[in-house]
Formats: structure tokens, C-alpha cells, sequence
């Protein structure tokens, strides 16, 4: 086992320690819980960070044990340029997402459970963007929805959070399900569940191309939540703690366009995912401007932030349906982008929360002053979400918008940059209403904790950093699109 | 001789009880080492077969033998006696408010001496001693607390329904001696005639009826919901099952092609696995959710079985296999854990498990692996099973097939419905009106929790290493698919 495996191992393996670990502690670990999930996740995004160099100098670190010999199905994970993205985000925004916890989540003697859990979350994940063996990728897959799930019906806000989060489950299982045959069918023509092997090719009947590339993309974009299969979403995001739903918002809904790249965009070619070019753009647009319009109407803060994941989601399903090297590249640095951003949103609307007590929009009012910070840090989400320059998101909508004016639909690109203002609308409203004005008598401000304040800054801070220097991500997203639709570019 | 010493068993531990007073746990204890042992000599007959062979037992004559291993046979009993030893250890806890112990264990060891004798008989004679044997002792066990009156009706009922099926039984197995002059059970050749066919057809109704088939499955939920819930885990883990073997058997070797059977198999499913769902999700006794969660499964087994028949792939015969290993597992946990609950904190209704995660931690903890495995969630069992049966599935070849795999798809997500707020149940807080019951943890007795880990542990593994069990499974698979050939 070389260093590369080692740290391969580390990026699941850390937070499986500490998930076991916090378990085994139960009631008694209550005040270190946030530390040990803290360091669990810094040495899984170290984990992945280290491995970069190595995939720069055309390495893919992999490590595979036999597992199910009868079925050909191995433990086996995998880095490349495809998962590298994805892992990074996840494991980022899982560390951030924890360190806010220390500051939101008050102890009591199941916190060591609630870190416990969020790591197993932050395992699925990571798990998802590493397996290397459908198999081993749905086990991940579910792991990530049960941890979640279970994390809203115990901390989630509310007296229906068990009915949400069975709801939650149910919608997503539903996706999951669709995606469970597209694998079989995929696993059982190539003989193997290895995803290398399924790179090459598989020999399939055209009408069963057909039927698996829709379960995938329909399975995976429930996950994305796009319009009509949104109905789990804002529900599970406004009942989940603030740092479950920074981590569903950021990380998870990304998993489902990873899944998107990673099956029937790099299985397939060109010619066999052309027929579904236009309804993924369609859909998208559908989803980025219904999304957008609800987000306008919504009262609750946290459901405006979680509408606006529909309608960003919309986006990057229409980089995707672009078919195309700039759409795709854009689609998957609007990933990376979308999670700084959504972060930083829902981080503001914790603390928001948190100081005000209050979640309707109506209620809140001038706000600007008694918290500068909180405000700053809002407005600099709120334009980076309307694709602002410099901010990092209009980077990535440039590339979206360029890909879909490569296509021969141009009417459909056309609609997709003006329903950005839509976008803009409901990011400035949402900035407007909640900071300025005169500051209404009887609403007390809280002070709030550095843990909260910290990672929030930190994220407003990248969002312009990233904006100025996308460089370094536009690298990894070139990289990837080699690997896509056999190379087709 | 694994029945035999299991008949022994049954009278040794009969008359210690009877003769000497002994106490419950000193029966259970002595039960579970006769079922160790019947293990244990099952455990060769495995190698034997593994390397081709079929043993026999008893020459009766030109008649040939009376009970023949076959590795889907040994499977099953295999399953009934791990099942068994596991049931009989946490009886010896759980019926420490009841009487007549003397009585339970040696009709515990001749209901399963029946259930081999089902699964292993080499002609329909035997076959129907050995399903009496066993129903008559299933239903001494239904009714097992007498002073119930709740007990007695459902083991009446189950009595009266199981009965039509014996005489059902007997009715075809006259019919087909009349015709081919015959009672073993080995491949007839050529096409049946008129009339063994109809005692075929018998035959499949008596077997259906104890295998709780739909629209003959009424009794499943009363003789689970009002059993002890030791009789209930054996009753829904193992004793369906293997009458639904038998079935098998019978149709196969009767002639019946094994295209006909796998599509009546796949017709049927569809009703039952729908049914047995629906009906899960209105339940508000936890027994009788867990035993329309079995009809459920049933009708999965019926399913990949029905594939692997009417298209020929070994590989769902063997899922179906799995699925009957893991279901038996993953069941007999249920229910076990629902016994604890009911033993300590009288709990029938699902309501009434509200806070059982803070009084019962581990009853808790396994009930969810075995609930969530029942839901298919991965890396529990539930979820190995899932993926082979689907694998299975999808080799069928024409729209029966697909139908089926669909409401297959339409079940498993009706079936979190239910089994999803159940573990939510166990993870409740207890309201503060219910003061009396927010009493701290419960320490559990050693002989139940012993049960529970063990099964428990062997649902992750299932789950989590399936290789082993996969072998078992393949050999079950291939001799039954062979069979329908």
C-alpha cells in the first residue's frame, strides 16, 4: 500500500473513525464531538487535496479488494478527474458545514450522535464520487439519503419533521430506485460492476440505450430536485438543522449531476445521448425559472434559499443538456461554485435566524446595522448568485450560456440568460428586504458565536477569490471532459 | 439423522419436564443443543451434495426411498434449525410468565421435524405426514396461551383453514396415485394427463394454503399477531417458506412445465406483493404489520422464483434462495424484538413502541437493522437480496416479466411507507404523560439478547459478505432450475 492509497483510504476512512468513535462514546462525548468531526473532515478534504498532484502528473490513485467474486462485484475506489471536483466540494463544504455546527448545534447528550451522523453523510458522499463499482457506488448512494433523512426526523426544526423526512426519503428512494435498475442493466451487459470497464463501452440493444440513459437522468435528477421532482426539496431543506441543510444544499444535490456525468454521459457517446440534448435543456430552463419564481413569492428565508437551489440546479442541468465542451465545463464549475454560494446563503440565513429569532421575510426588516457582517456577507451571496462579475458564479454561468449558444437552439439559450433575471430579482429582494429599511422596534439582535460568523466570512471571501482566479478550477473541469462521452471533444 | 435426533429431543425434553419439573431455561437450554446437534449433522448432507450426490433415506420397498436430500431441501432446514436453536435460547426467557413448558419445546422440535420432512420428502406420502406433523404443531403453538381467547380463535382459525388444505391435499395426491400409480417425487416425462392434473392442481391449492398465497394467506395474520413471538418468527421465517418449497417440488416433478409455473408464479406475485404492502400500511398491531410484511416477501420470492422458471436464469432461482435466507434472518429478528418489547413493556400496538430506543437501546438498535433490512436499505441483507432479484429480473424476456419487475419497484417503495415510521416509532420520545413509562433502560435478559445479536449481526453480514451464502444459495438454485428443465 503506497502513500497515495494510504490517503485514498483516509478520505472515507477518517470519517468512519470518528463516526465510530463518536457512537462509541455516545452521551459521554458530547463536548468534543464537534472537534473530533472537525479534524475527521479537514483530513478528508486534506485527503483529497493531496491526491491532486498525483492526478497532474496523469495518475489515478485506485486501491480494489475482491468482494462478491460470484457476481464480479469488487470494493474498489477510484480517483480521477471526473470525481475530483465532487469530492472536493463535498469534503470542503462538510468541514465548514461542522465548524458552523459548533456554533449552531447546542450540546445536549445526543450531540456526539448528530456529528456521528454528519460524518456518515459526509461518508456517502465521498463514497458516492470514489466507488468505483456500481455496487459499492449505490451502497454510498443510500448511505448518504439515510444518514440525511435520519438527521431531519431527529434534529430537524418543527413537529413534522418525521413527516418530512419520510417524505424526503420516499421522493428520493423513488430516484434512487430508477438510477438501482439503470446500474443492474448497465452491470449485468459488461459482465462487471467496475466503472472502468463500463467506461469502455456497453454492448446494449438501442431501445434499452433509451430506457437506461432516462432512469439515470430522471433518477439522478430527483436528487438535483428539478422541477417537477423538486416536491422533497424545500421541505427537507427548511426543517433540516442549518448545517444539514448547507450540506444537502451545497454537496448533495451536486451528487446528482455527478451521477449524471459519471453514467450516461461517460458511458454512452455522443450520438447515443444527442436525443436527449433538448429535453435536459428544457427541463432546465423549466426548473431555473420556476425555481426562481417561487423563490420571488416565498416567505419563509430558508425556502427562498432552498427555491433558489431549484432554479440554480436548472443551470447546471442545462450546461449538461448543451451537450457541449463549454456547457459542461460550466456545468461542472457551476457545482463547485453553486456550493460556495448556497453555503454562504444558508450560512447568512442561520445566522440571520439565529440572531433574530424570527424566519418570515415580512417580519424582518433593517437589519443592516446591528449586523454589518451578516449583511456583507449576504449581499456579496446574493450578487454572486445573480452572476454578478467578479463573483465566481458569473464565471460559470459565462461558460453555461456560451455552451448553449453552441447549440443550433439558440431561442432556448436566449430564455435561459434572460430568465437570469429573475434570479437577480429574488437575490436583491432578498437583500433589500431583510437588511434595509428602518430597523422595526421590539426585534432584538442576538450576539452570535465566531464558529458561526468564521467559516461565513471565509466563504464570502471565496466567492470573490474564486471569481477572480477561476483558473486553477477551470483545469480540473478540462481534464474531466476527456473522459465524457468517450471523447467526444 | 438430523429428524431423528430431533424426535428424541422431543421426548427427552418432554419428560425432564414432565417428570422431573425442570425449570424453562434448563428446557431451553436442552432444546437448543438438540437443535445444535441436528445442525451439526445436517452440516455433512451440505458436502454430500455440494459434490453432486442426493442421499436417501429408509427403502420402503420398489417405492424407493422416503426422504431424499436435495440442497434447496437442506437449505431450508438448515434455516429452520439455525432459526430453531436461536428460538429455543430466547424462549427460555420469554416464557418465564407461562406454563406447560413441557409441552412448547417438544412441539417446537416436532414443527420443525415436520418442516424438514416437508422440504425433504422423496414422495407425496410422506410429503403429507410430515406437513400434517408440522401444522398440527404450528397450530398448538398459534393457540399455545390458551387463556386467550384471542389465541384460541386464531389457532382455530388457522386449524380450519389448514385442514381444508390438508384435505385438499390428500384429494389431489388421490387423484395423481389413481392415475400414475406412483407417489414419488421425481421428473415425470411427457405431458400429465386430464386427471393428474387436476390432483396437481389440488395439491398446489392444499400447499398454497399453508404457504399463505393469496387469496389463501387469511390466516397468516392471526396466527402471527396472536402467537407467541417466538412461534411467529419460526411461522413467518421458515414454516411458509417451506411449504412454498414443497410447491415447487410438487409442480415440478408432476410434470407441470416449469414455463406454466413460473407464470402462474409471476401472475400471482403481483397480487400478493401488492396486497401484502397495502395491507402492511393500515396495520396497528406490530405482529400483524410484520406478517403482511411476510405475505409481502412471499410474493417477492414468488416473483424471482416465477423468473427463473419461466425464462430459464439460474441466477433468480438463486436470488429467490437468498432472498428466503435473508427474509428468515431479518424476520426472525422482527419479531424477536417485538417479543422483548411485548415481555417488558407490554407493547402489542405499534403506538405502544413510542420510546423503546431509551428504555430497550439494543432491542432498538436490532430491530431497526432488522426493519431496515426488511426495507431493503443498504448494506443490510435486505438490500443484497434486492440487488440479486433485480439482477435476476432483468434477464426476463418479454413484458410478463418486465410487469412484474415494475410492481416489484412500485413495492419496495410502498414498503417504506411502513417500515420507515416503524423505526421512526422506536426512536420517539415518550410523551411526558406517559410517566410511567419513561422508567430508565431496561437491562435485558442475556438468553434473549444473545438471539438478537447473533441474528442481527448475521443480517450485516449477509449484507456485507454474501459470497458464502451466495455459494449455499447457487447450489439451492441450480438443482431446482435443473428440475424444471
Amino acid at each position: 500500500m503506497n502513500i497515495e492509497t494510504m490517503w485514498l483510504v483516509t478520505i472515507l476512512g477518517a470519517p468512519l473513525v470518528a463516526a465510530l468513535l463518536l457512537c462509541a462514546l455516545g452521551g459521554r462525548g458530547a463536548r468534543v464531538a464537534g472537534w473530533i468531526a472537525g479534524v475527521a473532515a479537514a483530513l478528508s478534504l486534506a485527503g483529497a487535496l493531496v491526491l491532486l498532484p498525483a492526478l497532474q502528473a496523469g495518475d489515478a490513485p485506485a486501491l480494489s479488494f475482491e468482494w462478491i467474486p460470484a457476481s464480479n462485484i469488487r470494493l474498489a475506489l477510484r480517483l480521477d478527474w471526473l470525481a475530483l471536483p465532487f469530492l472536493v466540494t463535498e469534503a470542503a463544504v462538510t468541514l465548514l458545514a461542522v465548524v458552523y455546527a459548533w456554533g449552531y448545534h447546542h450540546a445536549d447528550e445526543n450531540t456526539a450522535f448528530f456529528y456521528a451522523l454528519l460524518m456518515f453523510f459526509a461518508i456517502g458522499m465521498s463514497g458516492t464520487t470514489l466507488a468505483d463499482d456500481v455496487f459499492l457506488f449505490y451502497v454510498f448512494w443510500e448511505l448518504m439519503l439515510v444518514a440525511s433523512s435520519v438527521l431531519i426526523a431527529v434534529w430537524g426544526d418543527g413537529e413534522r419533521r418525521t413527516a418530512v423526512a419520510l417524505k424526503y426519503f420516499i421522493f428520493t428512494h423513488l430516484g434512487s430506485l430508477m438510477v438501482l435498475v439503470g446500474l443492474i442493466v448497465l452491470y449485468d451487459a459488461a459482465g462487471s460492476g467496475s466503472l472502468s470497464v463500463l467506461r469502455e463501452g456497453v454492448a446494449l440493444a438501442p431501445v434499452l440505450v433509451t430506457t437506461v440513459i432516462t432512469l439515470f437522468i430522471i433518477g439522478f435528477c430527483v436528487k438535483m430536485a428539478i422541477f417537477p421532482l423538486h416536491l422533497w426539496l424545500p421541505d427537507a431543506h427548511a426543517v433540516a438543522p442549518m448545517p444539514v441543510t448547507i450540506m444537502l444544499a451545497a454537496a448533495m444535490l451536486s451528487m446528482g449531476t455527478y451521477g449524471i456525468l459519471r453514467f450516461p454521459m461517460s458511458v454512452f457517446n455522443l450520438a447515443q445521448m444527442t436525443s436527449f440534448a433538448v429535453p435536459m435543456m428544457v427541463a432546465g430552463i423549466v426548473s431555473e425559472l420556476y425555481g426562481a419564481l417561487i423563490a420571488l413569492v416565498e416567505q419563509d428565508i430558508k425556502r427562498i434559499i432552498a427555491y433558489s437551489s431549484v432554479s440554480q440546479m436548472g443551470y447546471i442541468l442545462f450546461g449538461l443538456g448543451t451537450l457541449t465542451y463549454n456547457g459542461v465545463a460550466g456545468a461542472t464549475l457551476h457545482v463547485i461554485f453553486h456550493a460556495i454560494v448556497k453555503a454562504l446563503l444558508f450560512m447568512c440565513v442561520g445566522l440571520v435566524i439565529r440572531a433574530s429569532g424570527r424566519r418570515n421575510i415580512a417580519e424582518l426588516r433593517g437589519l443592516g446595522s446591528a449586523m454589518p457582517v451578516a449583511a456583507i456577507c449576504t449581499a456579496v451571496g446574493a450578487l454572486a448568485i445573480a452572476g454578478t462579475p467578479p463573483f465566481c458564479i458569473f464565471n460559470s454561468e459565462w461558460m453555461i450560456f456560451s455552451g448553449g449558444f453552441n447549440t443550433a437552439h439558440i431561442g432556448l439559450s436566449i430564455l435561459t440568460v434572460f430568465g437570469s433575471l429573475l434570479t437577480v430579482a429574488y437575490a436583491l429582494l432578498f437583500v433589500g428586504r431583510i437588511f434595509f429599511g428602518a430597523h422595526p422596534e421590539g426585534l432584538a439582535v442576538k450576539q452570535l458565536p465566531w464558529a458561526m460568523l468564521a467559516p461565513t466570512v471565509l466563504l464570502a471571501i471565496l466567492a470573490l477569490v474564486g471569481g477572480l482566479f477561476p483558473a486553477p478550477l477551470f483545469d480540473w473541469a478540462m481534464h474531466e471532459l476527456p473522459l465524457l462521452l468517450r471523447g467526444a471533444w | 439423522m438430523p429428524q431423528a435426533c430431533l424426535v428424541c429431543g422431543a421426548f427427552v425434553v418432554y419428560l425432564l419436564g414432565r417428570l422431573l419439573k425442570t425449570h424453562n431455561e434448563v428446557l431451553a437450554l436442552f432444546t437448543a443443543l438438540f437443535f445444535g446437534v441436528a445442525l451439526g449433522l445436517l452440516m455433512p448432507l451440505f458436502k454430500l451434495t455440494q459434490a453432486g450426490d442426493l442421499p436417501v433415506w429408509g427403502h420402503l420397498g420398489p417405492a424407493g426411498a422416503f426422504l431424499r436430500a436435495d440442497p434447496g431441501a437442506l437449505l431450508v432446514a438448515g434455516v429452520a434449525l439455525g432459526l430453531g436453536l436461536l428460538v429455543a435460547i430466547y424462549s427460555g426467557r420469554y416464557l418465564a410468565r407461562d406454563r406447560r413448558y413441557e409441552t412448547y419445546y417438544p412441539l417446537l422440535l416436532l414443527l420443525v421435524v415436520g418442516l424438514m420432512g416437508v422440504v425433504l420428502a422423496a414422495d407425496l406420502f410422506n410429503l403429507y405426514m410430515f406437513s400434517e406433523l408440522m401444522s398440527i404443531a404450528a397450530y398448538a403453538l398459534v393457540a399455545f396461551r390458551r387463556r386467550l381467547g384471542t389465541a384460541i380463535e386464531a389457532g382455530f382459525k388457522y386449524l380450519v383453514m389448514g385442514s381444508v388444505g390438508a384435505v385438499t391435499m390428500l384429494l389431489g395426491i388421490s387423484l395423481v396415485y389413481r392415475v400414475t400409480g406412483t407417489l414419488t417425487l421425481t421428473r415425470a416425462t411427457g405431458t400429465p394427463e386430464l386427471w393428474t392434473r387436476a390432483g396437481l392442481a389440488c395439491l398446489l391449492v392444499g400447499l398454497g394454503i399453508k404457504s399463505a398465497v393469496v387469496p389463501l394467506h387469511t390466516w397468516v395474520p392471526d396466527a402471527h399477531g396472536r402467537a407467541p413471538s417466538t412461534v411467529s418468527a419460526m411461522l413467518s421465517g421458515i414454516v411458509i417458506q417451506s411449504s412454498f418449497y414443497a410447491l415447487l417440488k410438487v409442480g415440478l416433478a408432476l410434470g407441470l412445465p416449469a414455463y406454466d409455473l413460473g407464470t402462474l408464479l409471476i401472475v400471482l406475485s403481483l397480487v400478493q406483493m401488492t396486497l401484502g404492502n397495502g395491507l402492511a400500511l393500515v396495520q396497528t398491531y406490530t405482529k400483524r404489520l410484520l406478517a403482511y410484511s411476510s405475505i409481502a416477501h412471499v410474493g417477492y420470492f414468488m416473483l424471482t422464483v416465477g423468473i427463473g422458471l419461466r425464462y430459464d436464469v439460474a441466477l433468480a432461482i438463486q436470488a429467490g434462495f437468498f432472498l428466503l435466507l435473508a427474509h428468515a434472518a431479518m424476520k426472525g429478528v422482527a419479531f424477536l424484538c417485538k417479543g422483548v418489547c411485548h415481555f417488558y413493556c407490554q407493547a402489542t400496538r405499534i403506538v405502544d413502541l413510542r420510546g423503546t430506543a431509551a428504555r430497550l437501546p439494543l432491542v432498538a438498535a436490532a430491530f431497526t437493522v432488522a426493519v431496515a433490512g426488511l426495507a431493503g436499505v443498504p448494506p443490510l441483507a435486505g438490500f443484497a437480496s434486492k440487488w440479486f432479484v433485480l439482477t435476476g429480473a432483468l434477464r426476463s424476456a418479454d413484458a410478463v416479466g418486465y410487469i412484474g419487475l415494475t410492481v416489484f419497484l412500485v413495492n419496495s417503495l410502498l414498503s417504506l411507507g411502513y417500515y420507515l415510521p416503524l423505526i421512526g416509532t422506536l426512536f420517539a420520545r415518550v410523551t411526558p404523560e406517559g410517566s410511567k413509562t419513561l422508567e430508565p433502560s431496561i437491562r435485558v435478559s442475556p438468553l434473549m439478547t444473545l438471539p438478537l445479536v447473533v441474528l442481527g449481526m448475521l443480517v450485516l453480514a449477509i449484507g456485507l459478505h454474501p459470497q458464502p451464502w451466495l455459494d449455499i444459495t447457487a447450489l439451492a438454485g441450480d438443482y431446482l432450475g435443473a428440475m424444471g428443465r
